[in-house]
């Protein structure tokens, strides 16, 4: 990906460290909800950036799909338009530059990347995720994204509490055309130890 | 082909070795640690390192593109996870046709997909939408 210098920033929805605050609460959990609660009805619009064809060869190769990058780059010689493999853009969680690592959670991942969770001590997987797919992705579009939290709820599991947070993310060309609309779940668990 | 519903596609088989993780991991920009990190995989409670979620998505579509042919179009893919996935440990994507329905000179099927490791585990449940000429 091309990247922009002020970064790029992937399920993010409009969370930023300041919008979390430190713990405040007893319950990390609900500090998650009440946390994605200030969140509601906000969307964040952000440039990811251009789209290019060793952009996608990678993603292909990096799943196993090598005949992709052949095609990609044949058609790429040819002059003819190189279409992405359809789940390249959720496929990609981050399109920042950073964060630099002594700013990754002890987890790896970065606060944009966690949303509603910083400082707290949980950890988070993903549950699963609907990609709709509207138009197709052509290498040297300029892609933007909408993106929104759609719920937190709490839920009891054999193992514990935990948060689901569903987040949309819609992204567009440069012209606005939408291109993918993808909801997805991550599971928020508590974990005593921060890690 | 007669597309029909309870039509079973080829499955897809594949083996997410670490090195094929790890260049998920890299291609996504992804730094969570227990998709390349098995020390830290361990201390969250996993055997080892995870198979990331968006890697179930992306082999879903694929087994449906495979069997659909040229031309098919992707319209929607979906997906549950239920259990975790591990590195080395091979998983199998199988496809059923759910509906079929006619559309713009051609057919919108609708299959239903299961992805299972090799001890039978399903680790995650999904649909897919495409479009065939």
């Amino acid at each position: 990906m091309t990247e922009r210098s002020e970064g790029i920033k992937k399920r993010a929805p409009a969370v930023t460290p300041s919008d979390e605050g430190g713990l405040m609460t007893g319950d990390p959990l609900e500090e998650v909800r009440a946390r994605a609660a200030r969140l509601r009805g906000r969307t964040e619009r952000v440039r990811l950036g251009e789209v290019t064809v060793r952009d996608l060869c990678r993603y292909a190769i990096a799943v196993g799909d090598d005949e992709y990058a052949v095609a990609a780059r044949a058609a790429e010689a040819a002059g003819r338009p190189v279409i992405a493999p359809p789940m390249f853009l959720t496929g990609i969680l981050s399109w920042e530059d950073g964060p630099p690592e002594d700013e990754l959670r002890p987890d790896g991942l970065g606060a944009q990347e966690s949303p509603c969770t910083e400082g707290l001590p949980v950890r988070q997987v993903h549950g699963g995720q609907a990609v709709r797919l509207l138009a197709p992705v052509r290498a040297g579009m300029t892609i933007n994204a909408e993106r929104s939290l759609t719920g937190a709820d709490r839920k009891r599991g054999k193992a514990g509490d935990f948060v689901i947070l569903g987040l949309r993310t819609e992204y567009f060309d440069d012209s606005g055309t939408p291109l993918v609309v993808s909801d997805e779940s991550v599971i928020v668990l508590g974990d005593g130890d921060g890690a | 082909m007669e597309l029909e519903p309870g039509l079973v596609c080829p499955p897809l088989e594949f083996t997410p070795t670490r090195v094929r993780l790890f260049r998920f991991s890299a291609v996504s920009w992804n730094s969570h640690r227990i998709h390349y990190d098995q020390e830290h995989a361990r201390h969250e409670g996993f055997p080892d390192v995870v198979v990331q979620s968006t890697m179930h998505g992306e082999m879903f579509a694929r087994t449906v593109l495979r069997w659909a042919g040229h031309g098919a179009v992707l319209h929607r893919v979906e997906w549950r996870n239920h259990a975790t996935a591990y590195a080395d440990v091979p998983l199998t994507c199988s496809a059923t046709v759910r509906t079929v329905r006619e559309a713009d000179d051609g057919h919108l099927v609708e299959l239903a997909l299961t992805e299972t490791a090799a001890d039978g585990t399903v680790c995650a449940t999904g649909t897919v939408e495409v479009h065939i000429s």
